[in-house]
């Protein structure tokens, strides 16, 4: 017999943590169908049959945040055979409180207490038994983190899913019974009896959602108006004090509390860590650090022999030394004796263009490990709540810090990791303005513009920063305005885990998910561009036939190029290798300099590409540079960054805006900059001045108009809605 | 009453009741936030208050804290 167990409890409740150790490494991770919630599924550790899906974290199963919705519709729809439900044994009240929704929905229920191990430290008792009895259904004590009691609590679940109908034992006060029992006689017979009670309950509540999903819908608006009116507040509010009194008689008898009042750990941790004065510059500390090992010591060691051995010359192990891959493959392709043409696709194209991109593994990693670290010990809720207060201010929340700080690395974990922003519009908002920020390949660009037009001045490489950052202020401003992203920011509530350590096992396996992600990536989107680049690149009419050519001159990529280039004469670099070079930064962006070397006729270039600073410094002015440094900082990111765009879009129509906003703001800003410069030094007055002049009035607009008529974010569920499950 | 912005930290207050009626309150009294809870304000920062009910930390902003009346 297959038995499907449901993991549902609250954010923070230990649920990923005993979902791992139940199952172990057999585990799928996917969405759920239609939005960003990820949908983790795994075999039972012993037993074949037995499928447990992890539920989103949640409060409640009320309809008001995307996890909700996702977790209720599934338990409606796909009625797993057992819910088992995880609760904070040092918080119990508040985790009883799902606990009470899920009782209710006819599906048998097992509660595993957890963190018992800091519940016995602290001196609390829980009486099991009562617990038990009261309930009326299976309750465990286990510690998820120390693995015990899991064993025994997955027996009871899978023993308990035989029984397969289940009936809440819970009752309210008498008023609200007899109120339930009326509209529980009204619903009809298509509804099996255990489930009846979830249904009268959330009518009562008015739950919209479920309202829909039923055939007959009785009329209760009197009932319920009634009882609203003897009872002085509305339905919803009545039902959630009628479960946090039923919870506080359960805690009474059954839970003994020792020192009450006492400050937690926590508590004292929290009184420094987000005081007033000092919880800008103790966040400013610990991003210090993880920005100087990920991105300068490990994180650059370990990146630059990726690139420059195993990817380069030769592996340099030890003391050992071994030909790189692109040798290694050279070589092999060479002993086989293939064709010019394929060893060229395979060298330059395959392995050049993913080997680019994998040399940013390594860095990547370390920094996850950082940020898995800071998440699973809870600083990381804390530094969404530190800066909040100042993202408020131009339409982004305190979560969409965090991306663009890791976006200051690499743009792709950075918008993987706006994951972690429930608010939808935020979210959207967070993955558009990211890459705004200059990430490490865009580094080698700045350095080329500046050491070439500037004479390596201080201020070039600060200035692109700021331009990010501004680009993220004024997108934000800009972009909350619209009907897309109008509404009041969403109202910042979010739990404050308890500090702890993190065990190892876990902050590796976050660390290898989110890597993983970015090496799949390599292998599909990045792959699949570099072929079609080296293609272009290489190929063309040379000599009156097409074929593979000597000179880039004459390649497709130069025509299409010559083509593109008129496109950027306003921006002040209308000619064709530009236009190559910016086109080729799309698969990376320091394949520009190195595009420039190939172009100016330079085999190999240094990564600041100083063998070409006089031949720039002859094409370009310093108008003209910055401009294109400006362009190539803020449009459309490489295509990794643009693969990791979709994914977290889940949406093509999102991806096109997204990337065609960066597109759009990147050339209107650069068409700004130049155009004014040229008016303001020479006094160079053209048609061009007049676009940017109106460009100028139309940001100003964008920027000073009202807000739209702001309403609270409605989730958009239509794909969502529970289907009509009973019509069948 | 008073909204909890202005309650003293440490200070151990009594939910007397949540004023608006929208799915933000509704979300405040999923997370315990009902009338008759007892709520203790543990740090503020720039108006956005950290704190502690039913055993858990709650980080939650002016605007909503304003709503809370202790």
């Amino acid at each position: 017999m297959s038995v499907k167990i449901a993991l549902a409890g609250n954010p923070n409740s230990g649920k990923t943590t005993l979902f791992n150790a139940l199952t172990g490494s057999n585990q799928f991770v996917g969405n759920w169908p239609g939005v960003t919630v990820e949908k983790k599924e795994g075999k039972l550790r012993g037993y074949k049959d037995v499928t447990i899906t992890d539920l989103p974290g949640i409060y409640s199963l009320s309809p008001y945040t995307l996890e909700e919705v996702v977790a209720r519709n599934y338990l409606v729809n796909e009625r797993p055979d057992v819910i088992l439900n995880i609760i904070d044994g040092t918080n119990i009240e508040r985790n009883l409180y799902l606990t009470t929704q899920l009782a209710e929905l006819g599906i048998p229920v097992v509660v595993a207490v957890n963190m018992m191990d800091a519940v016995n430290k602290s001196g609390d008792e829980i009486d099991f038994h009562a617990l038990k009895k009261t309930l009326g259904c299976e309750v465990t004590a286990i510690s998820a983190l120390k693995g015990t009691g899991i064993k025994e609590t997955a027996e009871k679940a899978v023993s308990e899913a035989r029984r397969k109908s289940f009936t809440a034992v819970h009752k309210f006060s008498d008023e609200i019974e007899a109120v339930i029992d009326e509209i529980t006689a009204q619903i009809d017979g298509k509804i099996p009896e255990e489930q009846k009670r979830f249904y009268a309950v959330k009518l009562f509540e008015r739950d919209e959602k479920i309202l829909n999903s039923m055939t007959d819908i009785p009329d209760v608006s009197d009932i319920i108006a009634s009882a609203e009116e003897s009872m002085g507040d509305d339905s919803e509010s009545i039902i959630t004090n009628e479960r946090y009194n039923y919870i506080a008689s359960i805690i009474s008898s059954c839970c003994k509390k020792k020192n009450k009042n006492k400050l937690t750990v926590s508590d004292k941790i929290d009184k420094i860590v987000t005081n007033r004065w000092l919880a800008l510059p103790i966040f400013a500390a610990v991003m210090v650090i993880v920005y100087y090992v990920s991105v300068t010591t490990i994180g650059t060691w370990a990146t630059d022999w990726v690139n420059d051995c195993l990817f380069g010359d030769e592996i340099n192990f030890f003391g050992a030394s071994l030909p790189g891959i692109p040798a290694l493959i050279g070589g092999a392709l060479e002993a086989l004796g293939t064709a010019e043409w394929l060893n060229g696709l395979i060298i330059d194209g395959i392995v050049a263009g993913v080997g680019a991109v994998l040399g940013f593994v390594p860095q990547m990693l370390v920094l996850f490990i950082f940020l898995a670290f800071l998440e699973a010990c809870g600083y990381m809720a804390r530094i969404a709540f530190i800066m909040d207060r100042i993202f408020r201010k131009f339409g982004l929340s305190g979560k969409s810090f965090i991306p663009m700080l890791i976006g200051t690395g690499c743009g792709v974990p950075g918008i993987m990791a706006s994951r972690t922003i429930e608010n939808d519009r935020d979210r959207k908002m967070t993955i558009m303005t990211t890459t705004f920020i200059p990430c490490g390949a865009k580094l080698p660009i700045i350095a080329l513009i500046a050491g070439a037009l500037f004479n390596g001045a201080w201020w070039v490489a600060p200035s692109a920063y700021f331009v990010g950052i501004g680009a993220i202020i004024v997108s934000g401003i800009m972009l909350k305005k619209t009907r897309m992203f109008s509404g009041d920011p969403a109202p910042f509530v979010m739990e404050l885990p308890a500090y702890h350590m993190p065990t190892v096992g876990n902050v590796l396996r976050s660390m290898w998910e989110r890597g993983w992600s970015f090496i799949k990536k390599a292998g599909t989107i990045i792959l699949l561009s570099t072929i079609v680049l080296w293609f272009l690149q290489g190929f063309g009419v040379e000599n009156g036939s097409f074929g593979m050519v000597e000179d880039l001159n004459n390649s497709i990529l130069a025509v299409i190029g010559g083509i593109i280039a008129p496109i950027f004469a306003p921006l002040g670099w209308g000619d064709w290798r530009s236009a190559v070079a910016t086109v080729t930064g799309l698969i990376a962006k320091e394949n520009v300099v190195g595009t420039f070397g190939i172009l100016y006729g330079f085999a190999e270039i240094a990564e600041d590409g100083a063998e070409v600073w006089g031949t720039l410094a002859l094409n370009y002015t310093a108008l003209s540079a910055y401009s294109f440094l400006i362009f190539n900082l803020l449009c459309a990111p490489c295509f990794a960054a643009m693969g990791a765009i979709k994914r977290e879009m889940n949406n093509a129509k999102w991806t096109c805006f997204a990337i065609g906003y960066q597109c759009v703001f990147a050339y209107a800003v650069a068409m700004c900059v130049y155009q004014f410069g040229n008016l303001f030094t020479a006094g160079a007055f053209r048609i061009g001045t007049v676009f940017a002049v109106l460009v100028l009035i139309a940001f100003i607009y964008l920027l000073l108009r009202p807000y739209k008529e702001s309403k609270m974010l409605k989730i958009k569920s239509k794909s969502l809605q529970i289907q009509r499950r009973y019509e069948k | 009453m008073m909204p909890l912005t202005m309650a003293n930290a440490g200070e151990e207050q009594c939910i007397q009741r949540i004023t608006g009626r929208d799915e933000t309150r509704r979300f405040l009294e999923n997370l315990g936030f009902v009338a008759g809870s007892n709520v203790t304000v543990i740090s503020r920062n720039g108006g956005n208050l950290i704190v502690n009910i039913k055993n858990t930390r709650i980080a939650i902003d002016r605007l909503m804290a304003n709503r809370i009346m202790v």
